[in-house]
């Protein structure tokens, strides 16, 4: 199959969410040699921003975009493994340290940001629920992140994200990680009041706020 | 009934959740939003399941007003209903499995059938609770949890010790979350005067 057909499938089948379909593809392209990190620039990465289009137009909804970010998943599955064995890099968008705060239990909310996050080209290190505040600042600091993204679901636990970003400012780390807060319970305006860099209402919006708070740091 | 001979537990309460309820948290919520078969058939297959995974259950006491910790909030109340629901466990379990799995849609719907059933959990045991209230000639108030208005979260510590939650499985964290995760906690305050009430029909 020529490339540029093989490159149109793989748009394709992350927009259709056909994962049997995008796995295949990225198996043809590695047995073709094919650059990898073509196949996921111009391939599978704008199916998943056509994805992200669909979703604000209405035309898509939030399987959609599940199924999309699992068949990206899948995908970087077959392929990362080829890349890491060539000794090559792929691009990445920047690096995120994810994870529910202390005390707090809830994680799908988490979870979705985190998988739509991973599917759009970024580094994503999920922690899970209930994680301590240490662990969320030394975890950026060993991974060299980008991003902390703090998820409260409760008036009470909501509270610690105000810690958080208070001790990352007294340890002269502000500066070096950008902090994204959300839950149900949080809002732009509390964003503002604890001195989060970010907010965002739900997982796609994650996405594009993300790249908005990042997008100064990763231009060359 | 429970040990405690004042403290009232339901079972095998009928839990019918609508369809309409899992596509709107699906985020389906206008007019023309078209759902695929997929997704249909993905909905389908986990409602399925519901029947092993849910384990409604409901612990409630009814309480004099003076028996309370008299929190304002049941001032004026002639009694108040305490109540703890919950699922279970399994669908929780069963849900992150699935998402654990690299299913993460199947999950997701899974875990929204959960919301849903704690929901209705909750309602089931309202009405219960609110038809015993009329048995008593007083008028029932809407259901309110801890964490809204002026009850605080924190009073899910009273909660905890008036009701023997473990008996259902439910047990507090330390910053007042219920585990499982899919339970509700509520009261109902009895009032002698329907004036007193903002339910809607008394």
């Amino acid at each position: 199959m020529e490339q540029d057909t093989l490159l149109s499938e793989m748009t394709q089948s992350i927009i259709d969410g056909n994962r049997n379909q995008a796995e295949i593809l990225a198996r043809e392209a590695v047995s073709q040699g094919m650059d990898l990190n073509a196949v996921i620039e111009q391939g599978f990465v704008p199916g998943i921003q056509r994805v992200g289009d669909l979703w604000e137009q209405g035309e898509y909804f939030l399987p959609e975009l599940i199924t999309s970010a699992e068949c990206m998943k899948a995908v970087m599955n077959i392929l990362q493994p080829e890349l890491d064995k060539a000794n090559i890099r792929a691009r990445s968008l920047g690096k995120v340290v994810i994870g529910t705060i202390e005390g707090d239990i809830h994680d799908i909310g988490k979870s979705l940001v985190a998988s739509m996050l991973g599917a759009n080209g970024f580094d994503v290190v999920d922690l899970g629920a209930d994680v301590k505040l240490d662990r969320f600042i030394a975890t950026a600091q060993e991974v060299e992140a980008d991003l902390i993204c703090v998820s409260a679901l409760l008036t009470t636990t909501m509270l610690l994200q105000k810690t958080l970003v208070a001790h990352l400012r007294e340890q002269g780390l502000l500066d070096r990680f950008k902090v994204m807060v959300g839950g149900a319970p949080v809002n732009q305006r509390w964003a503002q009041d604890i001195g989060a860099h970010g907010y965002a209402e739900n997982a796609m919006t994650a996405v594009q706020a993300v790249k908005e708070l990042l997008g100064s740091r990763l231009e060359p | 009934m429970s040990a405690a001979s004042d403290v009232r537990r339901l079972h095998s309460l009928p839990i019918r959740i609508p369809e309409r309820k899992i596509l709107y948290r699906l985020g389906y919520k206008g007019r023309n939003a078209q759902v695929s078969d997929t997704v249909s058939e993905m909905i389908t297959e986990q409602e399925k399941r519901l029947g092993t995974l849910l384990r409604p259950e409901a612990l409630y006491r009814i309480l004099n007003y003076d028996e309370t910790n008299q929190h304002p909030v049941f001032k004026g109340a002639a009694k108040v209903a305490l109540c703890i629901c919950t699922i279970g466990e399994e669908l929780e379990r069963s849900s992150a499995a699935l998402i654990e799995d690299n299913e993460m849609l199947r999950g997701f719907i899974l875990d929204s059938f959960g919301s849903e059933a704690a929901e209705e959990t909750a309602i089931q045991a309202d009405r219960i609770i609110a038809q015993e209230a009329r048995g008593l000639g007083l008028w029932p108030s809407k259901r309110f949890s801890p964490g809204y208005s002026i009850w605080d979260i924190r009073e899910q510590s009273y909660m905890f010790a008036t009701l023997p939650a473990s008996e259902i499985g439910v047990r507090l964290t330390d910053t007042f979350m219920m585990v499982p995760r899919k339970s509700v906690s509520f009261r109902i305050n009895f009032y002698r005067n329907r004036e007193q009430t903002t339910r809607r029909f008394g």
